[in-house]
């Protein structure tokens, strides 16, 4: 974006407004590490202290090796991955095709895919369990694979087609005309235009699934398949809520989220070149 | 052929036939885990593997906080275990579905039977009375206090009637920062609600001879006014009416709040938390008519009709729940026994539990079991009482009003159990 | 029709398919069925229940008042929730948009918060409200919000606000993320031009920033407040719907009538108006989408 950046006071607003958003942002997970680091004994008695007089690593010592946290962690990864890769697939074909084409039945079908986000997913969980059972697709993560991808193919292919939507026509057009083919059009030229789109979208649906806790618990009974917001729900028995341990494992949980959100930041905020639009 | 290839040949077409003689898997349920009540489990489960060779149990563990929808949805849609560890509150639920298998034929032949004491027996029969499950222990309401704040205020003694609670209540709630009692004003509160009507009433009785629910009342309608006022003085904490079981537990061990009504199986958050002579249990206070109507429920195994092994899912049972696979699960889990000679069992010598045997041994304490076999009984527990119970305690409806909602559905509940549908 | 013909036209067809295949095996067949419960007598675990009932359900619920309570709930869940995640995530993505020093630090920081899972950000959010163990009541009181530090989950005429803070503080994210990705996508000479020409930032962002933003700000903020009006694990956490039914809202009613009073049949119901309401607000925002989407 093109501003003068010597305005100091313009950018005295933009570094306080900054500080303060990630204040905002940082302060309840700032409280969730204080609490994942305060021995149980003084949970209660020092609530309102920033930081626990006595700190302790005791929690995520219990948490790594003596719960199934680490086949939790293995198996959200597995799903989370799957999952953003199936989606963005499928998710950039689709929204290609909603950008570029008029066709016979594409409003109905877009119109099917925001009527699957509208539904409560409460009263679902019943008929699709009775879907996945006699496939064998429940207590297992490919099953979860499929269904998260189902839901999250509407939103990211919504998402894909406004950034293909903000993609000139020309620049495959010319393409064509030269003969080549669409599909080569589409893979050469127009998607990495798109990668900031394609990053935002993977990140999303990585992190959807990483964090999903219905259909998981639903879905999958036995914990060899349990992902690790299922995991979290466990330290919630009847008779107390762990919070220590769970706020461990919650800090642990965001370790791989960050990695794969490092990953695809190069993406994101990749400048775009003038060159091309001027052609 | 050579003679190490036959025996093998004859090993490879034995093996099959091996196979299906063995190798029978029971699916086990249980529901209200936690990390130590799943190894006690796996260890009871160890036992009967050894005795019977050739079975494996596969023990599915489900998070209380989403149990009853999960299973739920796993047996709507024809996922059924073969022993499943059944709340009171469910029973109803899954015998009116025709899920659950009799179990009378098999308490009559055997052994252990007769060592049941006559209220677990009562339990097992709840619903059309016929044993539809075999109750491992039961959990009755009593008070526990903190010894501490009682001798901050200068109170010598536990509170034995209800207006004595009351005082307690307010000397307490008069210390800066402290309440005097851990009310429940979410999820699971009915039990203190019917306790305190039913003590002010004077008797337990739900219904009346022609069917309609005695909640209406006058005299429960003062004892659901009584709890009520008690929030509105002050006497219980400003958020406690929202709090459900974990809060009023906190609340108790953190020392907010000094007297909280609970089952024997609260006693182990707060033994970890606490020390012995910073906390005691007493026998629920009595009302007026010089009683009192500490709650109790049950939680016990069942075996579903579908499963293929009933007879082997009935030996399970008998290992997890004979006298001394019972004391072993009783002991984690924290419930009083159902067998008449656990009672006398050295782990309940200890002096917290005297408070529960105590009551037990006071005829002026009558255990009250709610009518959890009516059909809509959860909805009733877990959202109408809930709302309105928040609301009257909130001052937005009067206690009357209450009442009046809950007798009318509860006479509307009774009319459907009785009629049929 | 000559086969190049035949293979332009089955072209969009290749494209969207596998998708479209895949979400009506796995959600359209299971959300036909569950809407068809609106019709009928079903109840979970109830082996007499299925009978057809024709319109009962739908009665039912015009004359139960904890439905319009809870439909007056979520237009304000919905409403506060998306104003408030939409305006704090356009300033960021904005902020965002620019070259500064730790900027990929930054945002990463800022990106967290989504990657919580909800039902960890509930309990943390009514960890933060609580006076025993949380700091907020006595900032807000400090800040003469609360006139006691008391939790703002047990006043029922403001509960409804503690779950708001939290969804705005894990959807924050969303808005800014996705409208970043959209911003950086608009080439920087346009605005070379534009400044050359002499518009002031204002007039930038209006004619230039706005209108390239405006296909990716009309389906976030469509789908955004789709998901928030289905979204009742905050409050389900929070406050469990209470004190007294004050922060329920029609996805937490539903899930109290599908699984306390195991009557899907009811739930479906008031499934089924919610979809028609979300339905027709889609129609509406998308109306209005394809008036603003410049055609270049």
């Amino acid at each position: 974006m093109f501003i003068e950046p010597h305005r100091t006071r313009y950018w005295l607003l933009h570094y306080a407004l900054l500080g303060a958003f990630m204040l905002f942002a940082l302060f309840p997970l700032f409280w969730l590490l204080k609490v994942s680091l305060t021995p149980n004994n003084l949970l209660y008695g020092e609530g309102i202290r920033l930081w626990p007089s006595q700190a302790t690593f005791a929690h995520y010592e219990s948490v790594i090796a003596h719960t199934q946290f680490p086949l939790f962690f293995r198996n959200s990864v597995i799903v989370s991955s799957a999952t953003a890769a199936l989606s963005t697939l499928l998710a950039a074909a689709t929204g290609y095709g909603f950008s570029r084409f008029e066709f016979r039945g594409k409003y109905w079908i877009i119109g099917l895919l925001l009527v699957t986000q509208m539904f409560p997913l409460v009263m679902i969980i019943a008929p699709i369990f009775r879907l996945l059972s006699p496939l064998g697709l429940t207590n297992s993560l490919t099953g979860l694979v499929l269904v998260y991808t189902a839901f999250n193919v509407p939103f990211a292919s919504l998402l894909m087609q406004s950034f293909f939507d903000a993609i000139p026509k020309e620049l495959e057009e010319a393409a064509l005309l030269d003969g080549a083919h669409r599909f080569t059009a589409f893979w050469r030229i127009v998607v990495p235009l798109t990668l900031p789109g394609l990053a935002a979208t993977l990140g999303f649906v990585f992190t959807a699934a990483w964090s999903e806790l219905l259909f998981a618990l639903m879905l999958n009974s036995s914990s060899s398949v349990s992902t690790f917001p299922v995991g979290l729900l466990a330290f919630v028995s009847k008779f107390s809520v762990d919070f220590g341990q769970m706020m461990a494992a919650g800090v642990l949980a965001l370790l791989p989220v960050c990695f794969f959100f490092a990953f695809i930041q190069r993406h994101l905020v990749q400048g775009l070149t003038a060159g091309a639009v001027k052609g | 052929m050579t003679r190490h290839a036959a025996r093998w040949l004859l090993a490879a077409c034995l093996l099959p036939l091996a196979q299906a003689q063995a190798d029978i898997t029971l699916k086990l349920v249980e529901v209200l885990t936690s990390p130590e009540r799943t190894e006690t489990l796996k260890g009871l489960v160890s036992a009967f593997e050894a005795q019977n060779p050739g079975t494996h149990v596969e023990i599915t563990s489900l998070a209380w906080s989403s149990a009853f929808e999960k299973f739920a949805t796993m047996v709507s849609a024809g996922d059924s275990p073969d022993v499943v560890e059944m709340p009171d509150r469910w029973l109803s639920l899954y015998v009116k579905n025709g899920n659950l298998e009799s179990l009378e034929p098999y308490l009559a032949q055997w052994s252990e039977t007769k060592g049941l004491n006559d209220r677990a027996l009562e339990m097992a029969r709840a619903v059309d009375r016929t044993a539809y499950l075999l109750p491992y222990g039961l959990y009755l309401r009593a008070l526990f206090y903190n010894k501490i704040l009682f001798k901050q205020a200068g109170i010598a003694a536990p509170p034995k009637t209800l207006d004595e609670f009351r005082a307690d209540a307010k000397k307490i709630s008069a210390i800066p920062g402290k309440s005097g009692y851990c009310l429940r004003g979410g999820p699971g509160g009915l039990n203190a609600w019917i306790m305190f009507g039913a003590a002010m009433a004077g008797n337990n009785v739900f219904f009346s001879p022609d069917g309609s629910s005695t909640l209406s009342g006058a005299d429960w309608i003062k004892g659901t006014a009584w709890m009520v006022d008690l929030y509105k003085e002050g006497l219980a904490p400003r958020d406690s009416v929202n709090w459900g079981f974990n809060e009023t537990v906190a609340g108790f061990y953190s020392g907010a709040c000094a007297m909280v009504d609970q089952d024997t199986d609260a006693l182990i958050a707060v033994a970890e938390r606490m020390q012995p002579d910073q906390y005691g249990v007493a026998p629920m206070p009595k009302g007026p008519g010089g009683k009192a109507f500490p709650t109790v429920g049950y939680v016990g195994w069942s075996i579903f009709k579908s499963g293929a092994h009933k007879d082997l899912s009935w030996k399970l049972i008998k290992v997890l729940n004979d006298p001394a696979g019972n004391l072993i699960w009783i002991k984690r889990v924290g419930a009083l026994p159902v067998y008449k000679a656990s009672e006398k069992s050295p782990i309940y010598s200890s002096d917290q539990l005297k408070g529960w045997f105590a009551e037990l041994a006071d005829p002026d304490e009558v255990p009250t079991i709610m009518p959890t076999n009516l059909p809509g009984f959860a909805y009733f527990a877990d959202s109408l009482v809930v709302k309105t119970g928040q609301q009257a305690l909130l001052g937005q409806i009067s206690p009357e009003v209450m009442n009046r909602q809950w007798a009318a559905y509860l006479t509307k509940a009774k009319l459907k159990q009785v009629g049929g549908k | 029709m000559n086969w190049r013909r035949a293979q332009l036209a089955a072209e969009p067809y290749c494209y969207t398919l596998p998708a479209v295949l895949l979400i009506c095996a796995v959600i359209l067949v299971p959300l036909f069925i569950g809407l068809t419960y609106a019709f009928h007598d079903v109840r979970l675990l109830d082996p007499t229940s299925g009978d057809f009932v024709g319109l009962d359900h739908f009665r039912e619920l015009r004359d139960d008042p904890a439905f319009w309570n809870a439909l007056r709930n979520t237009l304000t869940w919905t409403i506060a929730s998306v104003a408030l995640q939409f305006s704090l995530g356009l300033i960021l993505a904005l902020l965002l948009n620019r070259v500064f020093p730790g900027r990929a630090l930054v945002q990463l920081l800022v990106f967290l918060p989504w990657a919580i899972p909800s039902f960890l950000s509930g309990l943390n959010w009514a960890w933060l409200f609580n006076p025993v163990v949380g700091p907020l009541p006595f900032w807000l009181h400090a800040l003469n919000i609360l006139s006691a530090p008391d939790n703002l989950l047990s006043d029922p005429r403001h509960a409804l606000w503690g779950p708001i803070a939290a969804n705005v503080w894990w959807g924050i994210p969303f808005f800014a993320i996705t409208l970043l990705a959209a911003l950086q996508s608009i080439p920087a000479d346009i605005y070379e031009a534009a400044a050359i020409d002499g518009a002031g930032p204002w007039v930038r962002f209006r004619s230039i920033t706005l209108p390239y933003l405006a296909p990716t700000m009309a389906i976030t903020i469509l789908l955004r407040t789709v998901w928030i009006a289905n979204f009742a694990d905050l409050i389900v956490i929070m406050t469990k719907g209470g004190p007294a039914d004050s922060t329920q809202i029609l996805a937490s009613y539903i899930f109290t009538q599908a699984f306390q009073r195991l009557d899907f049949g009811y739930a479906s119901a008031i499934a089924t108006v919610l979809l028609a309401l979300l339905l027709a607000y889609a129609l509406a925002l998308l109306a209005l989408r394809s008036v603003f989407v410049r055609q270049r």
